[in-house]
């Protein structure tokens, strides 16, 4: 069976102020601070990015992504595992990118109907990697900026489902 | 008192290791449910908490409850699962297989720290510096 349910770009908000506040911005300094939909063209990283997602199977089936710059990443290490940002080594970013994904993913899978399961993360890094998922449709992303670099959170429901969904 | 910190992610045990260091805890570590499993039958003193992500590869956090329940040397052991698995049915699976508790991702240090506390876990001190009470 599949539904037709997706997550929200006001679910995707409430998950990511839980993550900066829990481990990312935990003085509340640093919020990640989202763009209204027409804004988000500028936030689009031009150079080298990350990206880390997770895959969610069962009643629905799609990805979850966190995107950022490759600055935004080693910031995202840093602040995760208590070192300095030159000290990040481009596995903390990896790891850290990874776990950022899988906790987003998980609360997303919460707002999904049961039964759905989640995949171990996958992190790629390299220029224009945000955007290659292409047997599946975006249903909401959230925008924003953090430390003054682009960070994008993204829901993407495979085609195949959306098509069942629509028939 | 000994704790093992059971996550495929450094950076979530580091955060994990920043909370329970603070609180006097001696610590292990371990990326998989696999590799903790050897580490604690292999050791001398069974750690009195496990903090257990559930999806991990190898094995999975809910396959290292039951691995640890199943073992004499190892049932008494507090289980604490710390996992993006919020569904109801997922907790109710992991309680079931012999977790005492549940703490679902993201967490701040305060929650987790309370968690330990309603277990018994943490000395009154520790919780009140944590705290700030």
């Amino acid at each position: 069976m599949t539904l037709q349910t997706a997550p929200t770009i006001e679910d995707l908000g409430e998950i990511a102020e839980q993550v900066w506040s829990s481990y990312l911005d935990p003085e509340g300094v640093n919020p990640l601070l989202p763009f209204e939909p027409g804004d988000s063209e500028k936030t689009r990283t031009r150079g080298e990015s990350i990206c880390a997602s997770v895959s969610i199977t069962g009643a629905w089936h799609g990805h979850v992504v966190v995107s950022c710059s490759a600055l935004a990443g080693r910031h995202a290490a840093a602040a995760l595992l208590a070192m300095e940002v030159p000290e990040v080594a481009q596995q903390d970013v990896v790891d850290a990118l990874g776990e950022l994904a899988n906790i987003v993913g998980g609360n997303v899978k919460s707002t999904l109907p049961a039964v759905c399961m989640i995949s171990l993360p996958h992190v790629i890094s390299g220029v224009g990697v945000d955007s290659h998922w292409p047997a599946a449709t975006q249903v909401c992303e959230l925008v924003g900026e953090w430390l003054n670099e682009p960070v994008s959170i993204s829901v993407w429901q495979s085609r195949s489902d959306r098509a069942e969904a629509a028939s | 008192m000994r704790v093992i910190l059971v996550d495929d992610s450094r950076a979530m045990r580091m955060i994990l290791r920043r909370i329970v260091g603070q609180l006097g805890f001696e610590i292990m570590e371990a990326e998989d449910g696999q590799a903790a499993l050897e580490a604690v039958t292999n050791s001398e003193n069974v750690p009195d908490l496990a903090l257990i992500d559930w999806n991990m590869p190898r094995m999975n956090g809910l396959e290292l409850v039951c691995a640890l329940r199943d073992d004499p040397r190892t049932r008494d052991m507090t289980l604490v699962m710390v996992t993006t698995e919020g569904e109801q049915s997922q907790i109710v699976r992991a309680l079931a297989a012999g977790a005492h508790e549940y703490v679902i991702k993201p967490f701040t240090s305060d929650s987790m720290v309370e968690k330990l506390a309603l277990l018994g876990l943490v000395p009154n001190e520790a919780e009140n510096a944590q705290t700030g009470a």
